[in-house]
Parts: C-alpha cells; sequence; structure tokens
C-alpha cells in the first residue's frame, strides 16, 4: 500500500516538473505567434499602401531583367476544304451523262467532316422517246438535272499510300450520307444521298477525290410514283483552306 | 469578253491560292516538357510515329488540322503532333501552350456553330442548315437557310434571329430563339397558274441542345412563323427540326 503511494506522489512530481519546461510556456509561445502574424499583416499592409515611402528600407538589389514578353501568332486553321468536281451521272431512265459540280467540306474531327455539294448534269432521252420518233417527254429547260446536298462523312479507313519508295501520301476511305434537293423535270423532290470516296493528299493543302454517290428521290414523271437512284461517279480535286 | 472573264477567273483562283502555297510568315514556337514529343507521318491516330523530338528542343507550329499540329523540328523535320502532347509543351517564357480544346467546356462557350436538320415547314418536308456567331456562352446571332418540298408549294426560307441558351454549361441544355426573315413560295402548277411570292416573316421558338462528343451536339428545336400577307389575316406556319451542329 506504502509502494502505491509512492508511485502515485512520484507520477504526480514528474508530471508537474517536466511540464514547467513546456506546457507552462505554451500559452505565452501562442501568443508571440499571434503578435508576429499581427505584426507581418500589419507591415505588409502599410507595404502596400506607401510603396515609396522614405521610412521603407531600401531594396539592395535593383532587378536590371525585364522579362520577356511572347508575342504568340495565331495558328491556321486548316480545315475547310473546297474544290471541284467532275463526273458521270446515272439518271434513271434518262441515260448517264456528264456532271460537274463543286464540295466544300468542314473536318471537325480527324474522323468526321461535314459535306456540302452542289451538282449539275443534263438528262438524256429515255428509250420510250428514243423508239416514239418526235416524242418529247421534258422541254430542253426541265432537262437539267441540278441537285445541292448536305452530309455528314466518316474516314474510316485513313491510310498512306505509296509512290515508289521515297513518297508516302496521306489517304482516306471515307463513306458520307446526307440530305439535300433535287430540281428536275421541273419540280424539287426532297433527296437522299449516300456513298463512298477515296481522297489522297499530294501535299498538305491539295487533295485528289473520286467518290460514288447515289442520290435517291421519288418520281413520278412516268405515270406511277417510284423511288429512283441517281448514281453519280466523279473526280475531283479540293483544296484545303 | 470570254477570254477577258477566263483570265479574270485565273487570277482570282491565283489570289485564292497564294495564302495556302506561298507563305512566309512567323511561327510559334513551343517547348518540350515531356521526356520526348511524338512526331507521327500524317493527322490520324494510327499514323506511324516517325520521329521524336528530346525533352527542352523546340518546334515551330506551322498550322492545326482537327485535333493535330503540323510542326517543324529545328532540324527541318516536319511531322503531325497531337493536340494532347502539345498541351504539354511551353512557350519560350515557360507558361504554357493553350489552345482552343473541342471538348464539353467547348461545347458550353464558343464562337461559331455551324449545322444541319431535317424536318418539317408547314406540313412540308423541309431541309435546313444554319450558322451562329456566339456574342457570350449564353446569346448568339443566328443565321439559318431552309428549303421546304411540299405535295402544292415548294419554297425557301431565310431567318436571321437571336438565340438565347438558358442553362449552357449543362449537357442537355434548352433555348430560346426570337427573329425574322423572308419565305418565298413557289406553289405548283396543277389547276390555275399561280405565281411566285416572297413574304416577311417573324418567328419564336425554342428546342434543345445535346452535347454528344468532341465538338458535336444534338439540336431539336420547334419554330413558329408568322407569315405577314396583305390579307386580312396573317398566316402562321409550324416549323420542327432535329438534327447535329458542330461548334469551333
Amino acid at each position: 500500500m506504502e509502494r502505491w503511494i509512492r508511485v502515485l506522489l512520484l507520477t504526480v512530481a514528474v508530471a508537474t516538473l517536466s511540464g514547467c519546461a513546456t506546457v507552462s510556456n505554451w500559452f505565452h509561445h501562442r501568443r508571440e505567434a499571434r503578435e508576429e502574424r499581427a505584426q507581418a499583416r500589419e507591415d505588409a499592409k502599410r507595404a502596400e499602401q506607401s510603396p515609396d515611402d522614405d521610412s521603407a528600407p531600401p531594396r539592395v538589389v535593383e532587378p536590371a531583367v525585364e522579362r520577356r514578353k511572347i508575342s504568340v501568332p495565331r495558328i491556321r486553321s486548316s480545315n475547310i476544304e473546297f474544290g471541284l468536281k467532275y463526273g458521270a451521272l446515272s439518271i434513271e431512265d434518262f441515260g448517264t451523262n456528264p456532271v460537274y459540280g463543286l464540295t466544300a467540306a468542314y473536318h471537325v474531327t480527324e474522323d468526321f467532316f461535314f459535306q456540302g455539294e452542289w451538282g449539275r448534269s443534263k438528262a438524256g432521252r429515255t428509250s420510250f422517246e428514243t423508239l416514239g420518233g418526235n416524242i418529247q417527254l421534258l422541254t430542253p429547260a426541265e432537262r437539267h438535272f441540278t441537285y445541292y446536298d448536305l452530309s455528314l462523312g466518316y474516314n474510316f479507313l485513313p491510310g498512306e499510300a505509296f509512290l515508289g519508295r521515297g513518297v508516302a501520301l496521306s489517304s482516306a476511305f471515307y463513306v458520307l450520307g446526307g440530305i439535300g434537293s433535287t430540281d428536275f423535270a421541273g419540280d424539287k423532290k426532297f433527296t437522299v444521298n449516300f456513298g463512298a470516296g477515296y481522297r489522297v493528299l499530294p501535299s498538305d493543302w491539295l487533295a485528289v477525290h473520286i467518290q460514288v454517290q447515289d442520290r435517291v428521290f421519288q418520281s413520278d414523271l412516268l405515270g406511277v410514283t417510284k423511288l429512283t437512284n441517281n448514281i453519280e461517279m466523279s473526280i475531283g480535286t479540293t483544296i484545303y483552306f | 469578253m470570254r477570254s477577258f472573264s477566263a483570265t479574270g477567273l485565273l487570277a482570282l483562283l491565283a489570289l485564292c491560292l497564294t495564302p495556302v502555297v506561298g507563305q512566309a510568315r512567323e511561327h510559334l514556337q513551343v517547348f518540350v516538357t515531356q521526356p520526348y514529343l511524338e512526331l507521327h507521318s500524317g493527322a490520324g491516330r494510327g499514323y506511324p510515329v516517325f520521329n521524336v523530338v528530346p525533352r527542352e528542343d523546340s518546334v515551330e507550329v506551322l498550322f492545326r488540322r482537327t485535333d493535330w499540329f503540323k510542326v517543324r523540328t529545328r532540324r527541318g523535320v516536319e511531322g503531325w503532333a497531337a493536340q494532347r502532347d502539345m498541351l504539354k509543351t511551353v512557350l519560350a517564357d515557360g507558361s504554357p501552350f493553350t489552345f482552343d480544346l473541342g471538348d464539353r467546356s467547348g461545347f458550353t462557350s464558343h464562337r461559331f456553330e455551324l449545322g444541319m436538320f431535317a424536318g418539317e415547314w408547314g406540313g412540308a418536308t423541309y431541309i435546313s442548315t444554319y450558322g451562329s456567331f456566339s456574342f457570350n456562352s449564353q446569346l448568339a446571332a443566328e443565321v439559318s437557310l431552309g428549303q421546304f418540298l411540299g405535295k402544292f408549294t415548294n419554297g425557301n426560307t431565310i431567318d436571321v434571329g437571336l438565340t438565347h441558351v438558358l442553362m449552357p454549361e449543362w449537357r442537355l441544355s434548352p433555348f430560346f430563339t426570337i427573329g425574322t426573315g423572308i419565305v418565298h413560295l413557289e406553289p405548283k402548277a396543277t389547276l390555275v397558274q399561280p405565281t411566285d411570292r416572297t413574304q416577311e416573316t417573324a418567328y419564336v421558338g425554342g428546342g434543345l441542345r445535346f452535347y454528344l462528343t468532341r465538338r458535336f451536339f444534338l439540336r431539336a428545336e420547334f419554330r413558329s412563323h408568322y407569315i405577314f400577307t396583305n390579307l386580312n389575316q396573317n398566316q402562321r406556319a409550324d416549323e420542327w427540326k432535329g438534327g447535329f451542329a458542330f461548334f469551333f
């Protein structure tokens, strides 16, 4: 029992004595830290308010190096393609005829592009007209086949084409589909188009295209309403801007 | 006269080509901070890497095509660097090289939009395209061109208006639109010989935009057009359309 009391007393004594060095000074230490921070804040405030104040300590080193200013030139974007095309258009019932047109495309990502096209051809004679002698189904003005369309394209086989050992040209197979309008035989028809093409780039700004497209619209020209398929094959060249 | 116009056309073509073909301009120089910068032989993820630029070396940025930058090394080698690799390069003053990325944040705030739609205008099949210029993330000026192909009437429309996007930071964001335009009607000759006519219109409408991926989003829209006629009553035509668009 006596030993227990001695242990207890000793523990109390050790706790109090060691605390003298750390704990008793702790409160004052915190107060000093607070005062130091307040002083630093005040100094900073004063320096901010009067940077040219005479009472401020003089700068030892004046930085003589001026920060280099970089003027950032605008980076040119080259996503727009514009060009011409020429080919053959098979107008259902009216034979195959030359077609020419304009194409414009905007490359949104490396995979997708948005393409607009305009083209014109002139329909030939139907077999009925050829056999029937002087029968004319359409006037010369009505024989003009004019179309435009807006399509979304997808480059599904990008690659390179090699010309011998030293030259590699970027190329891509693409598929495209869209909607548009066809003005033919005195009427305008809603037209759906789909097709595929091959594009090869001899340089960064020039492309050569080979494209096959089907333009489908409803026609009642020959008495019955039917879907007509008008297949076009064209070769074109475009310039990237 | 014919040869004169041909010469004129050729001169115009030459003028158009000049900025592309012959250009001596200052290019931006960026420094590689990663262990190396890979150069691909074409502007696409599948093209092989044929050259690398080591850390702290620099490249000149020639131009950009979609998500790829054509760059030239100090040794004169030209190749294509991916956008995600270029993001890790720095300018000469050490600041990061930043550019427009074409991601979800670009959907919230961008300059231009282009899109195409299919739909219905006054009961007729309608094809339309539009372009817009954004003043800020919410307000944009818009021009739409359209053509409707109906059973009895064909026609073209041009609309100019303002669009206000309510919550541009949302993936599915509603918008309101208001504007004016003209409609050119071409009735088909069936019983009587009608005449083509052009009339002014005003419209109000709204719709939804839904961000898909990269620079693409879907857009569906309704517009109620008031056609100002010289009859006692103005006519109304409803336009419904849906399609896709992209921003840049």
